[in-house]
């Protein structure tokens, strides 16, 4: 149940997002600004130049020229060779996917924590005491009804259990290794 | 003969003998080594092929050969064709489970695993002809090496591109969001703006905290809200990831190296390569990383390719099921880590080679060489930064240098050497002290304030506010017409086309940055003494690449300027005179970088494949070498251990370091269990029952035991591990009728069979009958070199041919420490 909402909540999240819609590919160039070149003055200020052009057009002629060419007319020798162009791609969709996984992830961690810290605790002892009281009575025969389908999911349930429980003893003999007796990874 | 070695008959196999026989005892061992593994049902059986052929010559040795003859004819008597009986073999159902595991924190034995492994695999061969589906079982296993690696490849190559990119996000999320699309960093929001200005990099649609919150770009109520911010988020991340840490996989915390060696030579740590480990170290990584400690992914990464390369192996039980062969795969996967940590896969395979790997055959090689090819191949793929290469601070050059410059470099390294040395001292002694203080009681908290004082103090410096790599490939770059920053701000003329970039004065805004940077050197220096460490994953290779090409920078600005200001002088040669491509600062930068590292892990030939692959220029292997060297000699001289070295020494695991020379005169009988007054526990081959067996291996704690013709003789007959001993006797219990605890437990001979006794126990399975031996006047060197040669376990000690004692590797590990001067009871696992 939690894990279909947490599954409704991810698609729609994801579906929402994918309306902003940005480039894969662009021509970045820097260039001194034209004031530069034309008044022969010192300055530092560059002014950067992105086209979406393809990448044997990522150059002075195909990015710059169309837009500063009525600016620096007849001076495009002088101006064009100080210029930077670095053709770019990257995968939009890549990086969405992998942000919004690190995001659940770490989400998932975190509920997960939670819970071992706040909840588990109450949980295991219920379970315990249930346990024993179960034994005490020690009548089998009252489990009827659904029996056949419940053990099954008990089965499930308890391997699971099983294994949860051996991995809480592994990481509580590496928290004494490595936090209480410091023999390790100091 | 060596593809169908199993397919010869009884007869055949009579004459092979035969003839190995009247050849003389020298080629024996070579002649029967195909057909040793065919033995026969009733009889006990040899299990690796070495005893075998040394009981032939020990037979045949002896004076009188009537009884050899005599045996020999017995045997190939009772032949009865194909049986076959494997140690390791899967699929047996005699197979006792569990053999061939190892508990947690022992030392594994590489000759009894590769000798499994070799048995395994001829039984293959021979299946082989049995029917299709055995071919294609063969064919599998034939190729699952590089399957294996193959997968381990794929998958670190996405892993990592998981990381880079987290990581970029979430460093920017501490100074500003992309509104319009949250998932963005920094600079892909402004991706396709060109309102960019270069003062601060940011664009419309990138807003910082401060705008969110109303205030303007500028003053200082928008300087406080950043500040405040960049520290909130820093402490968040910082926390998160050392509570992850702590309550999932603990083994997760710090750099993984040292371990990683550990484990390649011969060490099992449960745990350490799991799937919770895993998970846990990547997402606390890209926290790590994100919340702005002095920390790199580089180390760790190669912790995450290992943890990949084990867990894959589980897929394929050649290797999931035998640990010296899972080495192997874990070999390659360092060499992928490295791979695309800094994509450099040459690199990463000679990283492997030299740094981590302790077992390294060709096979190997290939095999890490593909992995690291296919890894590197994958993050390129991806494409993580935007710009084609698989780490952000790829340069690329194309500057000659001089001859003179040498000097600089070589004075580099020196100054490498000594930041790497300070590095170290430090960093042990913090660490001691965390381990035997109050300090370490605290590890949340201590990662907290390390967090919340490097977040304090580093926002201020532009230098160590930004993320490490970037600030390194701001470093590594030279000043062209695209780089704005200070650094950058020379008195140049960009009218003059012909000379775009010529050296020049430098600016106030130069001297600036070089003031803010030897800030930044200290502080750095200074956050990750006390950072490397601290309970969440962090590496050390940027945080020293950071100091090296901080330091760097600073020399080669020096440098620069001198030829502007000298451009005459003989040192320049006159090459300086015509003002173009003299001296390159960002060289220098590299150069430095390389010497800083170099001296704290004392990488040598690796470390220079990796900055080369970086710049992609050849022609700067010559200062890159100069650095390294140099740098590795002042090492040396100040201190005699890098950091792996150092922590692995530190935290006493069981390693036997290939690169130490062993220089002591002592002897194998001073080394070996038991001393003087002590006895040594063994077990006679048939006349211990199952009672004295169990009464031995309650009372001592040995990890396995001598198994000799008898007490009285002490002739030795073969080893036997205590964790087999223990599981084949609860199976025999379990499986085999009539065994009680009057059985006679039988390793070796031929027993008289009593009436009325009850059946014996046949242990001969589990019998190591080819353990090495050395006499007790070997020299110590030779015993050391065994040990890391073979990589033994144990070796037993004879005098006059009788069974004297046991030398285990933490003797060796503990002697090697006392000869040091050092403690040996630091040793702590075996």
């Amino acid at each position: 149940m939690i894990i279909k909402l947490f599954y409704i909540v991810f698609v729609i999240t994801c579906a929402t997002l994918v309306s902003a819609s940005y480039e894969d590919k662009r021509c970045k160039c820097v260039c001194p600004s034209p004031a530069a070149v034309l008044n022969n003055t010192v300055g530092s200020d560059r002014k950067l130049y992105i086209g979406n052009v393809p990448p044997n057009k990522c150059n002075c002629d195909g990015v710059i020229l169309p837009r500063v060419g009525e600016l620096i007319k007849g001076r495009e020798q002088e101006f064009c060779p100080r210029c930077e162009c670095k053709y770019e791609n990257r995968n939009t969709t890549i990086i969405k996917v992998v942000v919004i996984i690190v995001i659940w992830v770490i989400m998932l961690l975190v509920a997960y924590m939670g819970f071992l810290i706040c909840l588990d605790p109450l949980i295991n002892k219920r379970a315990k005491a249930s346990y024993q009281e179960h034994t005490n009575e020690d009548d089998e025969s009252t489990i009827s009804g659904p029996s056949h389908h419940m053990g099954a999911r008990g089965n499930v349930l308890n391997r699971v259990t099983h294994q949860q429980d051996k991995w809480k003893r592994q990481v509580r003999e590496q928290r004494r290794n490595i936090y209480d007796r410091h023999t390790m990874l100091n | 003969m060596e593809r169908f070695p199993l397919k010869s008959s009884v007869s055949k196999m009579g004459t092979t003998y035969q003839s190995v026989y009247k050849k003389g005892t020298n080629g024996g061992r070579h002649g029967d080594e195909d057909t040793v593994d065919i033995t026969t049902g009733p009889r006990e059986v040899p299990t690796t092929p070495t005893s075998h052929g040394t009981f032939q010559l020990y037979d045949h040795g002896r004076p009188s050969n009537a009884s050899a003859n005599s045996y020999i004819a017995q045997y190939f008597s009772t032949s009865t064709g194909d049986a076959v009986i494997f140690t390791g073999m899967q699929g047996d159902t005699d197979e006792i489970p569990g053999i061939g595991q190892y508990d947690d924190f022992h030392t594994i034995d590489w000759q009894r695993d590769i000798a499994r492994d070799r048995m395994r695999h001829r039984y293959i061969v021979k299946k082989r002809q049995d029917s299709i589906w055995n071919l294609i079982k063969g064919a599998h296993d034939a190729w699952s090496g590089w399957v294996c690696v193959l997968l381990v490849g794929v998958c670190t190559g996405v892993v990592a591109g998981v990381i880079d990119i987290g990581a970029s996000w979430m460093t920017d999320l501490k100074f500003g969001i992309c509104p319009q699309a949250f998932w963005f960093n920094r600079e892909q929001c402004c991706w396709s703006n060109d309102e960019i200005t270069f003062d601060h990099g940011n664009c419309s649609q990138w807003m910082t905290w401060a705008q969110l919150f109303g205030e303007s770009k500028e003053g200082v109520g928008a300087y406080i809200i950043s500040y405040l911010f960049y520290i909130v988020w820093a402490l968040l991340f910082a926390a998160l990831s050392a509570s992850l840490v702590r309550m999932f996989a603990p083994y997760a915390c710090g750099s993984g190296i040292p371990e990683i060696k550990t484990i390649l030579s011969g060490f099992i740590i449960r745990g350490y390569l799991g799937k919770w480990t895993l998970i846990i170290k990547v997402v606390g990584l890209i926290l790590s990383v994100s919340s702005g400690l002095s920390l790199g992914k580089e180390g760790p990464m190669v912790h995450i390719a290992s943890c990949l390369g084990n867990i894959l192996s589980y897929l394929f039980p050649k290797y999931g099921r035998n640990e010296a062969k899972k080495r192997e795969i874990l070999s390659a996967a360092a060499a992928a880590g490295v791979s695309v940590a800094f994509g450099a896969p040459i690199g990463g395979v000679l990283f492997s080679l030299e740094e981590v790997s302790y077992y390294f055959p060709l096979k190997t090689l290939w095999r890490s060489f593909f992995c690291a090819l296919i890894a590197a191949f994958i993050l390129r793929s991806i494409n993580p930064f935007g710009n084609e290469h698989s780490v952000l601070f790829f340069v690329e050059y194309n500057k000659p240098w001089i001859f003179f410059e040498l000097i600089p470099f070589v004075g580099l390294g020196i100054i490498g050497g000594c930041i790497a040395t300070i590095f170290i001292k430090a960093n042990i002694y913090w660490c001691r002290y965390r381990k035997y203080s109050k300090l370490g009681q605290y590890p949340v908290t201590e990662v907290l304030v390390v967090t919340l004082v490097t977040a304090i103090i580093a926002y201020p410096n532009p230098y160590t506010r930004m993320n490490t790599s970037q600030l390194i490939y701001l470093l590594f770059n030279q000043c062209g017409i695209s780089n704005s920053d200070p650094l950058c701000d020379y008195n140049r003329n960009f009218t003059d086309v012909n000379k775009a970039i010529e050296k020049a004065a430098a600016g106030p805004g130069v001297y600036q940055a070089i003031w803010l940077l030897m800030l930044a050197l200290v502080l750095k220096l200074v956050m990750t003494v006390f950072t490397f460490g601290i309970k969440v994953p962090c590496g050390l290779f940027i945080p020293s690449l950071a100091l090296g090409a901080i330091a760097g920078r600073i020399v080669g600005i020096g440098v620069e300027q001198l030829a502007y200001k000298y451009p005459k002088i003989w040192l320049f040669s006159g090459e300086c005179s015509t003002g173009d491509d003299c001296i390159t600062p960002g060289l220098y930068a590299m150069v430095g970088a390389a010497a800083v590292l170099g001296g704290v892990t004392r990488m040598t030939v690796s470390l220079v494949v990796i900055m080369f692959e970086l710049t992609g220029g050849v022609r700067y292997i010559v200062p890159l070498m100069a650095a390294a060297m140099a740098s590795k000699w002042v090492g040396d001289a100040l201190g005699r251990q890098g950091i792996y070295d150092a922590h692995i020494a530190l935290n006493g695991y069981p390693f036997l370091d290939s690169k130490d020379e062993f220089q002591h005169t002592s002897l194998a009988a001073d080394v070996m269990q038991p001393k003087r007054n002590e006895t040594l526990s063994v077990i006679t081959q048939d006349s211990m029952t199952v009672d004295d067996v169990e009464t031995l291996l309650k009372e001592t704690e040995h990890n396995g035991y001598p198994v000799v013709v008898s007490k009285e003789s002490q002739y030795l007959v073969g080893f036997v591990l205590r964790r087999d001993l223990n599981l084949a006797i609860a199976n025999a219990r379990r499986t085999v009728e009539g065994i009680t605890g009057q059985s006679v437990v039988v390793f070796a001979g031929s027993p008289q069979q009593g009436v009325m006794s009850p059946p014996q126990l046949m242990l001969s399975r589990i019998l190591d009958m080819a353990p090495i031996t050395v006499t007790d006047q070997t020299p110590m060197e030779t015993v050391v070199d065994m040990f890391r040669k073979l990589g033994l376990r144990q070796t037993l000690v004879t005098h006059n041919g009788r069974l004297l004692g046991v030398i285990t590797k933490k003797d060796v590990l503990r002697h090697v420490k006392q000869m040091d001067n050092e403690d040996p009871n630091s040793v702590l696992f075996n």
